[in-house]
C-alpha cells in the first residue's frame, strides 16, 4: 500500500519492467517515410538514389508511446484512492449498511448516499453480500444481496419526510446476525435522536458485542439538521427554529409563503452560540398572516425545515343576517353595508341569496358552514331557528349580535345579559342628556389595547338588567358604566351582543375606525383553538381527512404516496410514516400535519458512551477508482501517437490527397461530422409547447387592438386577406379615432383569440376542415363576445336557384358544429347600417352577394318605430359573400389591388364604409342605437 | 514541405467550370486577326460548301428514293407526307480541320501546392478554349479519335460531353493513331511524361500526310523544381511504379538534369516533324499559352 493507494492487481505492475525493452523496439521501428505522388517518375525511374540518411523515431514520439504503455500497465494494476475506510476491512464476511434516512438526514444527503456508495463499491471489489436497512422506512426483513442489486436498492432509497423509528429495525438487525455471523455493521448516522428514541445506540452496540461483530459508524461532528415549529397564539404568528446540537449554522432566513408559493413575508433568525433553540416572531396584518400556508427555512432542503399551516388560524366565515325588510330601498345604508364593508378585510362575508324572510336566511346561514353569524336587529326567532342557533352557539359557533328596535321589542334568550324592554335615548330632544363616548376598555376585555376614539357618541341603546353576572360579562361600557358589548360563552361558542345597531341611526360608532378594530377581534375569537374564550370550529369531531398534499423528504409539496393514510380531524402529533406531513382533507377547513409538534425539541444521539464501536467521519472518506482515468489518459495518448504518425507519413496535410484535404472536400461528411458532435455534446432538451400568449402574434396583440384574419393556407387568400386588414386599418386610423395595430394573422387551433375584437376568416374551399379543437375555441370566441366575419367570396359564382357553391358547402360543414344563433340578412334599420356611416348595403369586390347577422328580437308592436334596433349584444357571426377584403386590399403605394366588379363607381368606397361600420359595431355594440336618440333626447330638453 | 497530390477519374472530366472557364478565356481571344487569315485560306482550300450533295452536316435537298438503296437513308419523317419516298441529302463539306487531342491520363490529375491547378483542368481549358476560339474564326475542330470535325456554335459544351462519356481516355498516355488530312492541323494537350522513345512513334503517325501540329506540354511547378528533402517514397500514379528515396534533396539534383534532357528531346522531335512545343506551366495564366497557340495556328494557315 501507498498510503491512500492501493491496487487491485498489484502483479500487473511487473509489466512496467518491460518497458526498456519496448523502448528499443520502438526506436528501430520509425514511422512511415512520406508519400509523395511523383508522376515524373516514369521517365526517371532509373535514376538510382545516391546517398541514405538513417530514419529513426523521434524522441517526443518515443516518449508519448512510453507514457501510453505506462498508463495502460498501471491501469490494469487496477489503482484504487482511499478504498472504503471504516468497515472496509471484514475480509469476505457480509456487509450490514444502516442508513438513517430521515428528515434530518436530508440536508447533506448526498454526501450520506455517497459515502453509502463508496462503502457498498468497496464490498463489490472484496466481494461481499451486502443487507441495506434503511431506517426510517417501515421495519422489514433485510436480506444480504450482492452488491449490485444493493447498489440498486440503495439508489431508491430517498430521505422520508419524518423521524426515524430506528428501534424498530434492532430485530431485523438481530435476525440477519443470527443468520450471518462475523457480518460488519456501517451505520451511517445523523446523530438526531429519533422517536422513542434513546435505547437504540447501546442496544446495537450490545448486539454486536453479543454477536462479536464489528460495528462502525459514520457521522458528521455535529448534526447539521435546522427544523422549523410555527405555532399562532395571541394573535402572533411565532416560529421557533430548532437544532440538535450547536453545529455552526447559526443565522439564516425564515420565509412565509401562501397556498401558491408566493413569499409574504421574510425573517431573519440566529441562534446564540450555544443555543439549540431560536424563536422569532411574524408581526403581520391579520389578512396577510391568514395567507400564510407555509413557513420554511431559505436554502434548506428537508421536510423538517417547512411548517405547514392550517386552516385553524385562517380567515373566518361570517353569515349577514338582517332583521329588516329585504327589499331595501337604500341598500348604502342598511347595516349590512357597514357590516360587510367592516369584515371584509379579514373574514369572508356571506350573505343570503334569495331568502325569504329571516329564519330563512339564517338557514341558509348555517347550512353553509360559517363559523360566525352576524344578527343585525334581528327580532325574535321562530322554535325551530331557534334551536339551530342555539345548536350552532353550543357547538363552537360565535353569534354576533346588534341591537336595534326589534331586538329592543322582542323577547329573546339568545343575549348574553337579560336586556330591558325599550331602549335609553341619550341627547335626544326629549333628554337633557349629551351623546355618551366609550369608556377605555378594561384590561380583561377582549378589546383591551384599543383606544377609543373621543368623537364616538351613542345616542340610542339597549340596556341590560342590572345583575350580579353583568360586570363579568361586559367587554365594552359607555363613560357612565352602562354595557355597550356584552358577551356570554355558551356551550362552546359565544354570544356576542352589541347595545347599539350596525348602522348610524343609533350611534356613530359604525363610522370609526374602532368598529373595524372590535370586529376583527370578536371575529379572531371564533373557531380559534388558541381563543381565550372560545373553542373549536363548527367541524364534526371525528371527521376522517384524506391527504391532499403531502411533503416528501427534502420539504417539497406533491401528491400523497400510496402508504399515506387518513388522520382524523384532530390529529395533533407529528409525522409518521403512515401520515406523513402535508394537508389533509378538502382545501378549505382541512388539517395541516407537521414533522415536528410546535412543542417538540430536538435531541442529539449520545454516542459517546459507546465502547466497542468505531465512529467515523463522512467527510474525507471519498473513494476513487483510478482505472477509468488512466484508460482514458492512454487512449488519447494512443490517439495522439496516431495522428503523430499521420502528420509524420505526410497524410495529415492539407490539399492533396492528405486526411485533411480528403475530409475537407467533403463539406458534407464534415458537416455531418460535427453535428453528430453537437448532439453527442448538447441533446436537445424536450420542448413543451409554447403556451399561445407566448406567441409574438399573441405578445403584440395584448398592447395593441388589431384586426385580425384566419390564415387558411391559401397563399393567395392569405394575401389578400393581409392586404385587405391593411388597408381597412388605414381606413380607420384616417376616418375614425381607432387606431389599431398592423393586422395579425392567425392560426385559430393554435393562437390566443380573446385579444381581437373581430375576425375576418375568408373560406378557402380547397383547403382542409379546421380541426376540433379549432372550431372549439372559435365557438369559445364567439360565446365571449367575439365577432368572426365569415367570407365566402362566392357572390359572382353562386346562382340562385343553384345548389351551394364549394365555399358555401365548406362554410356549411363548419359550422355544423358550431352553435350558430339564428341569421337573417342585416335589416335596413340594423345598427350595424349606422354605426359610423349611414349604409344600407356591405358591398365588397361584388355587390351583389347577401350579409347575414344574427337575427334581432322583433320590433315592439305598436310602439314608435325606432330609426334603429340592437339585439342585447353583437352578433357574433356576420357571413358575407361579397369579398370584402379584396375591395378593401391596398399595396404598399396605397393603390387598389383588386378591381371591384358593377356599376357603382363609388362601390370601393361604399365596401370601406361596410367594413369601417363592422368594425365600429364590433367595438361599441348597441351603443350607436342609442345614440340615434340624441336629436329627440335634445328636443324634449329644450322644451 | 510542398505537398502534393493526383486527383481521381471523376476530378479529370470536364465540368461546368471548366468549360465556363474556356468559354471566359476563349472570349479574350483576338479572333479577329485569325478570321482575316482564315478567310484567304478559305479561298484556297474550299473550306466550306461544296455547293453539291455530299458527306456534309448542312442540309442540301430530298430527293426521291431510287429502287437499290439502303432503305436506311430513307427519311421518313419526309417521306410520310405523301405516297413517295425521299432520301435526305446533305451538302458536301470539306474544311481544313483541327483535330484536337488532351491527355486525361493520371499523371495529368497531378496538382501541387505551388499551382493550386491541377494539370487536367489546365489541359481542358486550354483546349476548349481553343476549340471555341477556332470555331468562331470559320473552323472546324474535332476531337482525335472521338469525334468528326465540326463548326457547332456550342462546341465547347458537344466537346466535353464527349469527353466526359470517354471513359478509355482515362488511361491513355498518347495520342490515338489516326491518319490526318494533309491540310489537317493536331493540337496536342498533354504533360509528355512518357519517354521519348513511345511519343516518337505516336507523333510520326500523325504527322505521316504532312499534316502539321502543335504540342502543348502542361508541367506543375513541382516537375521542375523538385523541392523535396529528407526521406521520402515516391510514387507514379500511372504505372505503379514506386522509388524509395533516402535522401530527396540530392535525388533531386539528378532529376532536374533528367527531365531538362526529356525536353530538350521532345523540342527535337517536334522540331524534326515541322510541329511547335509551347511549354506552359501551370502556375501562369492560361491565357498565355492560348494566346501563343491561336497565334501559332493562324501564322500556319496563313503560311
Amino acid at each position: 500500500m501507498l498510503g491512500p493507494l492501493t491496487f487491485a492487481a498489484p502483479f500487473a505492475l511487473a509489466a512496467l519492467v518491460a518497458l526498456p525493452a519496448l523502448w528499443f523496439l520502438l526506436r528501430v521501428t520509425p514511422p512511415r517515410p512520406r508519400r509523395i505522388d511523383f508522376p515524373p517518375l516514369r521517365i526517371a525511374a532509373d535514376l538510382a538514389p545516391r546517398r541514405e540518411t538513417p530514419a529513426r523515431t523521434p524522441p517526443w514520439l518515443l516518449i508519448l508511446r512510453m507514457l501510453a504503455a505506462a498508463a495502460l500497465i498501471l491501469a490494469v494494476a487496477g489503482p484504487v484512492w482511499n478504498p472504503a475506510g471504516i468497515g472496509a476491512a471484514g475480509g469476505r464476511n457480509p456487509l450490514i449498511l444502516l442508513i438513517d434516512n430521515g428528515f434530518s438526514a436530508a440536508h447533506d444527503w448526498r454526501e450520506r448516499l455517497r459515502v453509502a456508495i463508496d462503502a457498498v463499491e468497496g464490498a463489490a471489489r472484496d466481494g461481499r453480500p451486502v443487507a441495506i436497512l434503511s431506517l426510517a422506512d417501515p421495519a422489514a426483513a433485510a436480506e444480504a444481496r450482492n452488491p449490485a442489486a444493493a447498489l440498486e436498492r440503495l439508489r431508491a432509497i430517498a430521505p422520508r419526510p419524518h423521524l426515524a423509528d430506528r428501534a424498530a429495525h434492532l430485530p431485523a438487525i438481530g435476525s440477519v446476525l443470527e443468520r450471518m455471523p462475523g457480518a460488519g455493521i456501517v451505520w451511517i448516522s445523523d446523530g438526531v435522536a429519533g422517536t422513542g428514541e434513546g435505547r437504540f445506540a447501546p442496544d446495537l452496540e450490545a448486539l454486536a458485542t453479543k454477536h462479536g461483530v464489528d460495528l462502525a459508524i459514520l457521522k458528521t461532528d455535529q448534526p447539521t439538521l435546522i427544523a422549523i415549529t410555527g405555532s399562532e397564539g395571541g394573535g402572533r404568528l411565532t416560529a421557533r427554529v430548532l437544532r440538535a446540537a450547536p453545529n455552526g449554522r447559526d443565522t439564516g432566513l425564515v420565509r412565509a409563503l401562501d397556498q401558491k408559493g408566493l413569499p409574504l413575508a421574510e425573517h431573519d433568525f440566529a441562534f446564540a452560540p450555544n443555543a439549540t433553540e431560536a424563536e422569532i416572531v411574524f408581526d403581520l396584518p391579520v389578512e396577510l398572516r391568514n395567507a400564510i400556508a407555509r413557513l420554511e427555512i431559505a436554502n434548506e432542503r428537508s421536510a423538517g425545515a417547512v411548517a405547514l399551516m392550517d386552516e385553524r388560524g385562517k380567515r373566518r366565515r361570517v353569515g349577514l343576517v338582517f332583521g329588516g325588510t329585504a327589499d331595501q330601498a337604500q341598500p348604502l345604508l342598511a347595516p349590512t353595508y357597514y357590516l360587510a364593508k367592516a369584515l371584509t378585510p379579514f373574514a369572508d362575508v356571506q350573505e343570503p341569496r334569495g331568502a325569504k324572510g329571516t329564519a330563512e336566511s339564517i338557514g341558509q346561514m348555517l347550512d353553509s358552514q360559517v363559523s360566525v353569524l352576524v344578527l343585525a336587529d334581528v327580532g325574535a326567532l321562530d322554535e325551530q331557528t331557534l334551536g339551530r342557533v342555539s345548536t350552532f352557539v353550543d357547538g363552537g359557533g360565535l353569534l354576533l349580535r346588534f341591537a336595534g328596535a326589534r331586538l329592543a321589542a322582542g323577547n329573546d334568550p339568545l343575549v348574553p345579559v337579560r336586556l330591558r324592554r325599550g331602549g335609553r335615548t341619550l341627547g335626544g330632544t326629549l333628554s337633557w342628556d349629551s351623546p355618551k363616548t366609550l369608556a377605555p376598555f378594561a384590561p380583561e376585555s377582549p378589546f383591551a389595547g384599543l383606544a377609543p376614539p373621543a368623537d364616538i357618541g351613542v345616542r340610542r341603546q339597549i340596556l341590560a338588567e342590572p345583575d350580579g353576572e353583568l360586570p363579568s360579562r361586559t367587554w365594552a361600557s359607555l363613560q357612565d358604566g352602562t354595557p355597550i358589548v356584552t358577551a356570554e360563552k355558551r356551550g362552546q361558542g359565544l354570544v356576542v351582543l352589541f347595545h347599539v345597531t350596525a348602522d348610524t341611526t343609533w350611534s356613530n360608532l359604525p363610522l370609526s375606525g374602532l368598529f373595524i378594530d372590535m370586529l376583527r377581534r370578536v371575529v379572531g375569537l371564533a373557531g380559534s383553538s388558541a381563543a381565550p374564550v372560545a373553542e373549536g370550529g363548527p367541524r364534526p369531531a371525528a371527521a376522517v381527512l384524506a391527504p391532499r398534499l403531502t411533503l416528501d423528504g427534502f420539504g417539497a409539496l406533491g401528491s400523497p404516496p400510496a402508504s399515506a393514510k387518513a388522520v382524523s380531524a384532530d390529529y395533533g402529533d407529528r409525522a409518521t410514516g403512515e401520515h406523513p406531513p402535508g394537508f389533509y382533507g378538502p382545501p378549505d377547513g382541512g388539517i395541516a400535519v407537521n414533522a415536528l409538534r410546535p412543542d417538540d425539541r430536538l435531541k442529539a444521539l449520545d454516542l459517546a458512551s459507546l465502547k466497542n464501536a468505531r465512529l467515523g467521519s463522512l467527510a474525507g472518506a471519498e473513494t476513487l477508482d483510478l482505472r477509468a482515468h488512466l484508460f482514458t489518459l492512454a487512449l488519447m495518448l494512443l490517439v495522439l501517437d496516431t495522428l503523430a504518425g499521420l502528420w509524420l507519413g505526410g497524410f495529415l496535410s492539407r490539399s492533396t490527397g492528405g486526411l485533411l484535404g480528403r475530409v475537407g472536400n467533403r463539406p458534407a461528411a464534415l458537416l455531418l461530422a460535427g453535428l453528430a458532435l453537437l448532439a453527442l455534446a448538447a441533446p436537445l432538451p424536450a420542448r413543451a409547447e409554447e403556451p399561445a400568449a407566448n406567441r409574438p402574434n399573441g405578445f403584440e396583440s395584448a398592447l395593441v387592438t388589431r384586426l385580425a384574419y384566419v390564415i387558411t393556407g391559401d397563399a393567395a387568400v392569405d394575401e389578400a386577406s393581409r392586404a385587405g386588414l391593411s388597408g381597412l386599418t388605414q381606413m380607420l386610423a384616417s376616418r375614425t379615432a381607432l387606431e389599431p395595430g398592423e393586422p395579425a394573422g392567425l392560426d385559430p387551433a393554435r393562437d390566443e383569440l380573446s385579444f381581437y375584437p373581430l375576425i375576418y376568416w375568408p373560406i378557402a374551399p380547397g383547403r382542409p376542415q379546421p380541426s376540433e379543437a379549432a372550431i372549439r375555441r372559435i365557438d369559445a370566441f364567439m360565446r365571449n363576445g367575439g365577432t368572426v366575419l365569415f367570407d365566402t367570396r362566392d357572390a359572382l359564382t353562386s346562382r340562385p336557384g343553384d345548389g351551394p357553391t364549394p365555399e358555401a358547402a365548406y362554410l356549411r360543414k363548419m359550422l355544423a358544429t358550431l352553435e350558430v344563433p339564428e341569421l337573417e340578412p342585416v335589416p335596413i334599420d340594423h345598427v350595424l347600417t349606422k354605426a359610423f356611416y349611414l349604409v344600407e348595403t356591405f358591398p365588397g369586390r361584388y355587390a351583389t352577394g347577401q350579409t347575414w347577422v344574427e337575427a334581432l328580437p322583433p320590433a315592439a308592436d305598436g310602439g314608435e318605430r325606432r330609426p334603429a334596433r340592437a339585439g342585447d349584444g353583437v352578433s357574433p357571426i356576420i357571413i358575407t359573400g361579397n369579398d370584402l377584403a379584396a375591395a378593401w386590399a391596398v399595396g404598399r403605394r396605397g393603390e387598389a389591388l383588386y378591381p371591384v366588379t358593377g356599376g357603382d363607381q363609388r362601390q370601393r368606397e361604399m365596401a370601406f364604409r361596410g367594413g369601417v361600420n363592422i368594425v365600429m359595431y364590433t367595438l361599441t355594440g348597441n351603443y350607436k342605437a342609442d345614440q340615434v336618440h340624441v336629436p329627440a333626447l335634445l328636443e324634449r330638453l329644450g322644451q | 514541405m510542398v505537398a502534393t497530390r493526383v486527383s481521381g477519374p471523376s476530378e479529370r472530366a470536364p465540368g461546368r467550370r471548366e468549360t465556363e472557364r474556356a468559354l471566359s478565356l476563349a472570349e479574350r481571344m483576338p479572333r479577329l486577326v485569325l478570321e482575316a487569315r482564315r478567310v484567304s485560306s478559305t479561298l484556297a482550300h474550299g473550306l466550306h460548301g461544296r455547293r453539291r450533295a455530299g458527306p456534309g452536316e448542312s442540309f442540301w435537298q430530298f430527293r426521291p428514293f431510287v429502287t437499290g438503296e439502303a432503305a436506311a437513308r430513307i427519311d421518313w419523317r419526309r417521306s410520310a407526307r405523301d405516297d413517295r419516298l425521299y432520301v435526305r441529302e446533305r451538302e458536301w463539306e470539306a474544311a481544313h480541320n483541327v483535330w484536337l487531342w488532351i491527355d486525361r491520363s493520371a499523371s495529368m490529375g497531378f496538382v501541387s501546392d505551388l499551382s493550386e491547378t491541377p494539370k487536367v483542368e489546365r489541359a481542358l481549358v486550354l483546349g476548349l478554349a481553343l476549340a471555341d476560339t477556332l470555331v468562331e474564326g470559320g473552323e472546324r475542330v474535332g476531337l482525335l479519335g472521338l469525334t468528326r470535325p465540326n463548326a457547332s456554335r456550342r462546341i465547347v459544351e458537344a466537346m466535353a460531353q464527349e469527353i466526359v462519356g470517354d471513359e478509355a481516355g482515362l488511361a491513355q498516355d498518347l495520342p490515338p493513331r489516326a491518319a490526318l488530312g494533309r491540310f489537317d492541323e493536331a493540337i496536342l494537350v498533354s504533360d509528355f511524361l512518357t519517354p521519348l522513345r513511345e511519343i516518337e512513334p505516336a507523333l510520326r503517325t500523325l504527322a505521316g500526310h504532312g499534316t502539321r501540329g502543335h504540342c502543348v506540354l502542361i508541367a506543375d511547378p513541382v516537375e521542375e523544381t523538385f523541392p523535396f528533402a529528407g526521406q521520402a517514397v515516391l510514387q507514379d500514379p500511372e504505372a505503379g511504379i514506386s522509388l524509395d528515396v533516402g535522401d530527396a534533396a540530392a535525388w533531386g539534383e539528378a532529376y532536374r538534369e533528367r527531365i531538362a534532357a526529356h525536353r530538350a528531346g521532345l523540342l527535337g522531335l517536334t522540331r524534326d516533324l515541322g510541329w511547335t512545343l509551347t511549354l506552359h506551366r501551370t502556375d501562369r495564366p492560361a491565357s498565355e499559352a492560348a494566346l501563343r497557340l491561336v497565334t501559332l495556328v493562324a501564322a500556319r494557315g496563313a503560311g
